[in-house]
């Protein structure tokens, strides 16, 4: 996936799935204080990625460092070059 | 000690028939049927019936997603009508939250569809896949505590179980709270919402089934000679209610008053209605109130057309009451919605009592001859009346009544 590819997913999980208006979306848009999400909606919002990309979140302890939107976008898009790269990362399914 | 006069000052409804009351009752007094086939159920067998809400995603987005994301289908009933029964009390916003505002919503089985989707998760090996919400749509306190998250409420939330009979425990505790003083207003009353367990249940048990189904309409049939047995129906029945003192204090518009409630047992069967402990429930009713049951103007029946359940409440009502009162039961319009059911037929017979005039049992064409020797109404009836009492009677053998007044100072 490239990074807009990454970006649309993304985003599209915030609007489908939070009702986040799309204009409200922007990298350094804190997760919690600018878009008003609150621990339950993180939580809901790693299932909606998972299912998204495929992948398995909930044991990843650099989801715990995500503040802004843009550290959502740069998590995914560096799962994306290990995975491109060949490595397997330790929590792929 | 003194009990404070608890009065009804709002009123709000999501059915089958109308999400506001002037539209259930207007479909109630037209007589149409909330009844059809439930074609969305599959499984052995034919699909059972059922009174559906056509509950629209439109509906849903009204409620904002911070209160929404927690509700199942039961707390997105109560939730609407938790706002419209608000809205028509004209209830002023900033006291919700003062701690002596409380909210006691009743059902029989919370949030069933969201426990079947968390079994189907598990089933199918994808419980990773869980909503951090699902937990908070399936408990039994589902739609109580969304009504009061909603609403800001901080004062005592309660949710009452008891089957059929919930909404009524729920309005009954609501009133004995405000009578005592432990609070000043309480969004009371039931909410249920319908999926083939229940009505696959009660065919099994023989309370249901059997039905016409070229004719799902003339299913519920209450006291009448045919009847096969029940329809379940979903939906939420709310009203607020308040100290007389703190609802004249405001200016508000009362429409009724809880004069008496009881709740009593029937201690023999789970699920045999019993016309002896029924009568004992008329007795303390009319006890708690204070009033001469010959002032009564209307009984707004339980009546959920099982041969059993009708043919007892029919027998404790004729030793009662004789013949001289008129009755009704509105489960042949909107089928049992079980724990909404007493919380939407009180709507509807306060405003009757408006009205002053009386809706008739839909399908009640010929009345059973175990059912006889009770002013049965089948068809509108003009009728002034100054007081009604509301039945609901639960399996578990639990019997309640509410009986109503007119306001008058």
């Amino acid at each position: 996936m490239t990074r807009e590819e990454i970006i649309a997913a993304v985003n599209n999980t915030f609007t489908e799935m939070l009702e986040v208006p799309p204009e409200e979306l922007s990298p350094e848009k804190e997760i919690f204080k600018d878009l008003g999400l609150d621990s339950l909606d993180m939580v809901d919002l790693m299932i909606g990625l998972q299912r998204k990309f495929g992948v398995s979140l909930r044991q990843n302890e650099e989801i715990r460092k995500i503040v802004t939107l843009g550290d959502v976008y740069n998590f995914f898009e560096k799962m994306e070059a290990q995975l491109r790269a060949g490595e397997t990362p330790a929590n792929r399914e | 000690m003194d009990r404070r006069r608890v009065v009804i000052t709002g009123v709000g409804v999501v059915s089958s028939l109308g999400n506001t009351p002037a539209e259930l009752y207007g479909n109630l007094r037209n007589g149409v049927s909330g009844v059809r086939v439930m074609t969305e159920w599959t499984g052995n067998g034919e699909p059972s019936l059922g009174a559906p809400v056509p509950l629209t995603a439109a509906m849903e987005k009204t409620i904002p997603r911070t209160w929404r994301r927690s509700m199942g289908r039961i707390g997105i009933f109560a939730a609407l009508a938790a706002r419209s029964a608000v809205e028509s009390s004209a209830f002023p916003a900033e006291e919700l939250p003062n701690g002596r505002c409380g909210c006691v919503i009743g059902s029989t089985m919370g949030g069933s569809n969201s426990i079947s989707e968390a079994y189907r998760l598990m089933l199918d090996n994808r419980l990773d896949e869980m909503s951090a919400m699902q937990f908070f749509k399936c408990v039994s306190h589902t739609a109580a505590f969304n009504v009061a998250n909603m609403l800001g409420i901080r004062g005592c939330v309660l949710s009452p179980s008891a089957a059929c009979a919930s909404a009524l425990q729920a309005i009954g505790l609501g009133r004995d709270l405000i009578a005592a003083g432990t609070q000043d207003m309480i969004v009371c009353g039931g909410a249920e919402e319908l999926g083939p367990e229940v009505p696959v249940s009660f065919e099994l048990i023989e309370a249901s089934g059997g039905f016409d189904r070229s004719a799902p309409e003339k299913a519920s049939r209450p006291f009448d000679a045919s009847r096969r047995g029940l329809v379940c129906g979903e939906g939420a029945g709310l009203v607020i209610l308040e100290s007389l003192e703190h609802a004249e204090r405001r200016g508000a518009a009362i429409f009724g008053e809880i004069l008496g409630y009881a709740t009593c047992a029937t201690g023999t069967s789970l699920s045999q209605s019993d016309a002896a402990a029924i009568r004992r429930c008329f007795e303390l009713v009319y006890r708690d109130a204070g009033l001469e049951p010959s002032r009564t103007g209307y009984v707004s029946a339980h009546a959920t057309s099982t041969v059993q359940g009708d043919r007892e409440e029919a027998a404790a009502i004729r030793e009662f009451f004789g013949d001289r009162v008129p009755v009704s039961s509105l489960k042949g319009h909107l089928g049992h919605t079980l724990g909404a059911s007493g919380g939407l037929e009180l709507i509807a017979s306060l405003e009757m009592m408006a009205r002053s005039e009386l809706l008739p049992t839909l399908n009640l064409e010929r009345p059973a001859e175990e059912c006889a020797g009770l002013d049965y109404v089948q068809r509108v009836r003009p009728h002034e009346f100054d007081f009604f009492l509301k039945n609901s009677f639960a399996f578990g053998g639990i019997n309640a009544t509410l009986l109503c007044s007119r306001y008058c100072d």
